[in-house]
């Protein structure tokens, strides 16, 4: 981490250190988003990390949204940088669109998605439906990657034309879904989808942001397991000096650095070239965490764990959820194992030792205020 | 604790390439790889090794070393584990006798021993189990008695790996009586597996192999010159010292020929959609760990002492390399022979009769746990 990135880092644990707050998480799950932390954020220039400056953004690059993105774990915070910036925001620029007024959403794809997109007099109409769709019923705009004459486009289409049937995940976070029924977009709100923005990257977009999410929140939960295993005692002891205690906190550090690692290791990468075999094996290691450390966690901590009030259930609820989200380590690992068996086995150990990239020089450090 | 990914220099990728084109050329087709610090013991293929300058990397010039660095170490190694080669003779002199000699021996050691470990002339092994000191490695029975110019030393040591191959071992005995604190009072000596007074008797392993030995030490002279460091600080050298040197990629990397002959002997497109998933969760788990295990090593080089985080590293590395040989043997439907089969068949049946010691050597998962939550709870 260098300079500008410990700086990003200071600031965005103390915004959260105001603006998620244990009761602010709870407070969240009944609109299923934290509206006032987004705000703060937007306001000082986190929410834009990685959008070019010219397009309204902060510049940056992915590894510096990573880093914000592992603050947001630990804090449970729930704000729609993933889905406004990291997709939505990220697949206009790309297409040289600067960022839309208020906050947009995008979709890495589902399997029950359906949609159909054809043209008509001044304007193109959708029609159908896209699933799971992370704060839908907060944004102002979702952009959609859809075929127009076989051609990918970007389609942004204002969220008040749509009907949003509401839906939440383990944390009560927002995953709605969208229907389309015959939308009709102007056509100065399609653009053609530049190469670079197509379902696999947005895939891969998604599952390095959620894993990036698994390992900030495993580096709390690894916390305040060891902090409480220290203060609670029983048989005149703190627990921490059982043996059969200290296996898991062992293995709750073992899973939190790996998952920590993987991610530091693909985002290092992905500033400059988004890596299906980083991002799929970091994705593998940080959703595997999720739920060995969420179990762990959970048996060390004891009843106190299974509360409301206890900072663990929000931080393991998201775990639940986010190790599915974007993919889980089985549909990764299948993936990366079609990868790897046709790639060969002379080839499995220079790319398991490919080195990372270089450290970059000459991109754009991130500017926020 | 922090764990940084590594991005590793022009000239390391270099030493890489280098050491890669090398192993081409030595293994031949077809070879038969083994498995980690099990492949077995070839002297004349570290002499070669030595030739290149790959022993002893981290050591100084001055001592025949290479003035290199830990991660350098750590590339040669990788390499060398990624392609199953038989480094066996040099590697416990190479990763742990060396450089423990560099840090507490004396100049006449150094300048005796380093050049010819360096040169993969001497190998050796290492001297600490008995058969009642196995976790509680403090409770050694085996003794030194001072007599005019050295030590008479007794006792029995076991499972001392290639101790029949082997030139010396670094012994850690009892030389003054436990003052209350059985850490106290122990000494590492330089041992000749020569010597007089000393019997090896081979220990045979559970699938018949000789790695093992019992050592049994009866009345054998070792010179005064040959006690390593300060007398009675044996404990502090043995365990604190260099234990961070001690989770490299022989830690996690055991196993790596079992998966690579899985891939190698199917048609990509014939794979189960378990087999796919298998081999994809374990290859994530290698560039995971592997970025573990190369950031203590810059960590070293770059003077840290990362000893909490190389406890969690072996762990993490020695349950994966045994975890993988079962996740592979859950979705292929072997009987294992292990005299008959394909390589991948051969390798399964080698990777399950020694599976269980990779958790064993160098300190029990048991003991590491240990060492690592007291860190964790500090």
């Amino acid at each position: 981490m260098n300079q500008d990135q410990s700086a990003i880092v200071d600031v965005v644990r103390s915004i959260l250190g105001d603006q998620s707050t244990q009761a602010a998480v709870i407070a969240a799950e009944g609109p299923g988003w934290n509206e006032s932390l987004w705000k703060v954020l937007c306001e000082k220039g986190f929410a834009t990390i990685s959008i070019p400056e010219a397009l309204g953004g902060s510049d940056g690059d992915l590894a510096d949204a990573c880093l914000v993105l592992h603050e947001l774990g630990r804090a449970a915070a729930a704000v729609p940088f993933v889905e406004n910036t990291l997709l939505a925001g990220w697949a206009l620029a790309e297409a040289g669109v600067a960022l839309p007024q208020g906050m947009s959403t995008m979709s890495t794809g589902t399997s029950k998605d359906k949609l159909t997109v054809t043209g008509a007099s001044g304007g193109f109409v959708l029609d159908g439906e896209l699933h799971r769709v992370a704060w839908a019923a907060h944004s102002e705009h979702i952009v959609v990657l859809a075929d127009i004459d076989g051609n990918p486009h970007l389609i942004q289409v204002p969220t008040a034309l749509t009907t949003i049937e509401e839906g939440r995940n383990l944390a009560m976070e927002s995953r709605d879904t969208v229907c389309f029924a015959k939308v009709t977009v102007s056509a100065d709100k399609v653009v053609e989808a530049p190469d670079s923005v197509n379902q696999d990257s947005l895939r891969l977009r998604g599952a390095l942001s959620r894993a990036a999410l698994i390992a900030g929140a495993l580096d709390r939960v690894t916390e305040i397991t060891i902090r409480y295993t220290t203060e609670r005692e029983q048989f005149g002891r703190p627990i921490a000096r059982f043996q059969a205690v200290q296996r898991h906190l062992v293995r709750i550090a073992e899973q939190t650095v790996s998952a920590r690692i993987a991610v530091d290791a693909a985002a290092i990468n992905a500033s400059t070239h988004l890596d299906f075999f980083d991002i799929a094996s970091a994705k593998i290691v940080a959703s595997e965490a999720a739920g060995t450390v969420s179990a762990a966690s959970h048996q060390a901590h004891g009843a106190i764990g299974m509360t409301k009030e206890y900072e663990l259930g929000q931080l393991s609820r998201r775990l639940w959820s986010w190790r599915d989200e974007c993919g889980s380590e089985a549909v990764w690992s299948r993936r990366l194992g079609v990868h790897v068996a046709e790639a060969g086995a002379a080839a499995l150990w220079p790319r398991i030792s490919t080195a990372l990239a270089p450290e970059r020089g000459t991109n754009e450090k991130a500017g926020v205020n | 604790m922090k764990f940084s990914p590594t991005v590793l220099t022009p000239e390391e990728e270099q030493l890489r390439a280098e050491v890669r084109q090398f192993l081409a050329e030595e293994l031949p087709p077809g070879y038969r790889p083994g498995l980690g610090i099990g492949a077995g013991s070839d002297r004349k293929f570290s002499k070669k090794l030595a030739a290149r300058g790959w022993l002893g990397m981290a050591v100084p010039k001055k001592y025949g070393g290479q003035d290199r660095t830990a991660v350098d170490r750590f590339i040669v190694t990788e390499e060398l584990l990624s392609s199953g080669a038989q480094f066996g003779a040099h590697f416990v002199a190479d990763r742990q006798t060396a450089p423990t000699i560099m840090k507490f021996g004396t100049e006449e050691q150094r300048r005796y021993f380093i050049p010819r470990i360096t040169a993969g002339e001497l190998a050796f092994s290492l001297g600490m189990s008995e058969p009642d000191a196995g976790s509680d490695l403090s409770s050694v029975r085996t003794a030194g008695t001072k007599v005019e110019g050295g030590w008479l030393v007794n006792g029995t040591k076991v499972w001392t790996s290639g101790a029949h191959e082997n030139d010396y071992f670094a012994v850690l005995c009892r030389t003054s009586p436990s003052d209350g604190d059985r850490h106290n009072g122990l000494s590492q000596l330089i041992v000749d597996l020569r010597a007089d007074g000393i019997t090896i008797n081979p220990i045979p392993f559970l699938d018949g192999g000789h790695h093992f030995n019992e050592v049994v030490l009866d009345d054998v002279f070792v010179p005064d010159d040959r006690v390593l460091g300060e007398l009675g600080s044996g404990w502090m050298q043995v365990t604190s010292e260099l234990a961070y040197e001690r989770s490299g990629p022989d830690r996690f990397m055991s196993t790596f020929a079992l998966l690579k002959c899985f891939i190698a002997e199917r048609d990509p497109a014939s794979l189960s959609t378990e087999q796919q998933r298998v081999v994809g969760q374990i290859t994530a788990r290698y560039w995971t760990i592997r970025q573990l295990s190369l950031s203590i090593a810059r960590t070293i080089d770059d003077g840290g002492a990362p000893a909490v985080e190389s406890a969690l590293v072996k762990d993490i590395g020695t349950r994966f390399e045994q975890q993988m040989i079962e996740l592979i043997r859950d979705v292929v439907e072997i009987d294992l022979d292990p005299q008959q089969g394909s390589m991948f068949e051969l390798l399964l049946a080698e990777a399950t009769l020694s599976g269980p010691s990779f958790t064993l050597r160098g300190g029990t998962t048991e003991v590491l746990r240990s060492v690592a939550s007291k860190g964790l709870a500090r």
